[in-house]
């Protein structure tokens, strides 16, 4: 009853001032279009969108966040059905079966069918998410303490080193260059400088937002020229005949196991929203009596890894908002906008900014069910938008960022670290290296040091303290199985 | 060798470089903490060390196995495109790499050069401003003629360029250059075109951030760049 009572007046405030409407509406149509046009996505607008949210109140900023994330990763299932360019690589399978549907003239069928179950896996996870968060917030204040949520933090790691790269060393040395770059400026406990070279620039740390900018926006674009200078695509023809509900709802079991696949993939820090569409898809493909059909144009493998990625989205607030630990590189940036409001995300955020967290439930909530009503008239847009060519795009997205990297400290110096930040994921992308996990590691490392040494500190120096905390310890075994399993495929397992 | 190749061993010497130097200046503070035994340097050291076995862990791997070390559906959630558009376009080979990084030092050099010059000189702010338009105009010289046949190379430069020049001459007088040259470094020809878009896109971006948002951008610090830069902001404020 109380969680119906805060939605319900998490939907008031959210739909009761004109501005936070206008940022909701902004939000669905920005992420939409970002997720959908190739060479940018929802992590780019996110990115520009980043030092802005610092004028926003935070209610606003992390409830933009939220709507870019949902409508984001629906958005780039357009392109994937109809140019066989996924958005975003959370709409790789898609690719699978929807680009042969267009193929076959049903193009319409494949964006009805990822725009329905889009809309239903979200907004199931965003009801579930509302359900469960606060009671995992309120059994983490009393559970969670520094050795919990350092163990915590080297459990995500361990797992988003696993599967954000090419193999498993580089997601791992990914992750470690991103501790890394969070170590340069003062220590966290005795203010000693470390690696600032002398340049006064470098004793406050190298500022997160125009790293991200770097990494993201900046790299996609480099990407993006160095992909140009090798191909093209042709806009395919049209057609608008979206399935019916009675092909839809054969395809119930489909959505349901990939809502279960999604969410589970969603809530395990470092897994999100890509890995979710490629194991909701395989599971639809294993499942299947007839898989020799996949890839040739099913409609359950458009239905399938389009439930699994938006269920995701929900599921990954939990570990953000009960635990204050990202899961992925979007919720990563959040804990930017919480930071730039001098909030840190976590459980105490239930107990100090309840109003915060019901409008971004609602918000997500509703950003969901939009898909279903937007999703449907924006398609066409889109298409439009799609043949802007992208050398015009390309300089606008440049200097958005720019301004975004000089706007937060007036310091031109942030704009070259930028684009330092964005050739150096350049390098790192094109040799399968993953930019997510460096911008992971790069938020996490903070977090991860300041709490390993409280631990420390509270276990007076005693390793074997941490095996007196039944939470720390096992995530901690959990950790180092993750990761020694992965060290075990990697040098033993045959590809799979 | 079994499955290594030349860059696999660079990319580990690399990685292993890194460790090495940066632990080596860790020493520089070193230092115990009265509150934290372990001090400032033990957690980055800590960091270093696992960087060195990924890196030797990585190498043993590519030697064992080559690139085929992870599944098939891992490979694919983590594949953007980018790989494979540098192998296509061959600028994975080591001389399109030399030649690029050379070409990325221009904006450094900018960064560095007047200042150094200006100090042995005894140049005062005056002097110092002719050296610094006298590099730009010798630095984007040998830019236009080194990104002839290297159009990449030129596109990851022109930004670093744009950031370097930008605290001197200015947002205002940069920007519409460094739209129309990536335009151009990304393959437009029509040159009209190339202004029309150039115009829209700083007709957006003044009137969102100038006029609505009062976000105060650069506006250079070399006469009469800085005097455009400000008159530019006046008329939009």
């Amino acid at each position: 009853m109380d969680t119906l009572t805060n939605f319900i007046n998490g939907t008031i405030t959210l739909f009761g001032d004109p501005l936070g409407i206008f940022i909701f509406f902004g939000g669905v149509i920005g992420g939409m279009l970002f997720g959908a046009i190739p060479g940018v996505s929802m992590l780019t607008l996110a990115a520009i969108l980043l030092p802005f949210t610092a004028h926003l109140s935070p209610e606003h900023g992390i409830m933009l966040f939220s709507v870019i994330y949902c409508t984001g990763v629906y958005g780039g299932a357009i392109t994937a059905i109809l140019f066989n360019i996924p958005g975003a690589p959370e709409n790789a399978p898609t690719a699978f079966d929807g680009y042969p549907m267009t193929q076959k003239g049903q193009a319409g069928k494949a964006v009805g069918a990822a725009v329905t179950c889009s809309a239903i896996g979200g907004t199931v996870s965003a009801v579930i998410m509302m359900i469960a968060t606060a009671p995992i917030a309120s059994w983490a204040i009393s559970a969670f303490g520094p050795p919990e949520i350092f163990a915590l933090v080297f459990f995500g790691l361990a797992v988003a080193s696993s599967v954000g790269a090419r193999t498993f060393w580089k997601g791992w040395l990914s992750i470690l260059l991103g501790l890394l770059i969070a170590v340069v400026g003062l220590d966290p406990v005795g203010g000693i400088e470390r690696w600032d070279f002398g340049m006064p620039y470098l004793l406050a740390g190298i500022h997160f937002i125009p790293t991200i900018l770097g990494f993201f926006a900046v790299s996609e674009v480099f990407v993006q020229v160095e992909k140009k200078a090798k191909g093209s695509y042709d806009a395919p023809k049209v057609s608008v005949d979206f399935p019916s509900l009675a092909e839809l709802f054969a395809q119930k079991i489909a959505v349901i196991r990939s809502i279960v696949i999604g969410f589970f993939c969603g809530i395990l820090p470092g897994i999100g929203a890509t890995l979710a569409a490629f194991m909701g898809y395989n599971e639809a493909v294993r499942w299947s009596k007839d898989r020799k059909a996949f890839g040739t144009g099913k409609l359950e493998g458009v239905v399938s890894s389009e439930t699994a990625n938006n269920a995701a989205t929900g599921a990954a607030m939990i570990p953000l908002l009960a635990l204050g630990l990202p899961g992925g590189a979007l919720t990563a940036m959040m804990v930017g906008v919480f930071q730039m409001h001098d909030m840190e995300p976590g459980p105490l955020v239930f107990l100090n900014s309840a109003d915060l967290v019901w409008v971004v439930f609602s918000a997500m909530f509703f950003a969901n069910l939009s898909i279903l009503l937007i999703g449907f008239l924006e398609t066409k847009t889109i298409i439009n938008l799609l043949r802007i060519p992208f050398q015009f795009l390309a300089p606008l997205i440049l200097l958005l960022a720019t301004v975004g990297a000089y706007a937060v400290r007036g310091l031109p110096i942030d704009i070259v670290v930028m684009f330092i930040a964005g050739i150096v994921g350049f390098f790192l992308r094109r040799s399968g290296y993953s930019v997510a996990g460096i911008v992971l590691g790069l938020i996490l490392g903070k977090i991860g040091e300041q709490t390993f040494a409280q631990a420390m500190q509270m276990l007076h120096f005693e390793w074997s303290g941490f095996f007196s905390r039944p939470i720390a310890i096992t995530l901690i075994i959990a950790g180092m199985l993750t990761l020694l399993n992965s060290i075990y495929s990697a040098f033993f397992k045959k590809s799979t | 060798m079994r499955n290594l190749r030349l860059a696999h061993v660079i990319e580990a010497g690399a990685w292993l470089s890194l460790a090495l130097l940066l632990f080596i200046s860790s020493f520089d503070f070193s230092q115990e903490i009265e509150i934290y035994k372990f001090g400032a340097s033990a957690w980055p050291r800590a960091i270093l060390l696992l960087i060195a076995v990924a890196a030797v862990g990585q190498l043993f791997g590519q030697w064992l196995r080559g690139e085929g070390q992870g599944s098939e559906m891992l490979d694919k959630a983590s594949d953007d495109g980018a790989a494979l558009a540098a192998q296509l376009s061959d600028h994975n080979n080591p001389k399109w790499l030399a030649w690029t990084f050379l070409l990325m030092t221009i904006p450094f050099v900018y960064m560095n050069l007047p200042g150094m010059t200006g100090e042995w000189l005894s140049l005062d702010k005056s002097g110092l401003h002719q050296a610094k338009l006298l590099t730009a105009a010798v630095l984007i010289t040998i830019f236009l003629l080194a990104i002839r046949g290297n159009h990449i190379g030129g596109m990851l430069t022109l930004p670093l360029l744009f950031g370097a020049f930008i605290q001197d001459f200015g947002f205002y007088f940069t920007a519409p250059f460094f739209i129309l040259g990536t335009m151009y470094l990304m393959g437009e020809r029509h040159w009209k075109n190339m202004i029309m878009v150039g115009a829209l896109i700083m007709g957006i971006l003044l009137a969102l951030f100038v006029s609505l948002l009062y976000v105060g951008l650069p506006t250079g610090n070399i006469s009469p760049f800085y005097e455009f830069g400000t008159t530019v902001v006046n008329l939009l404020q």
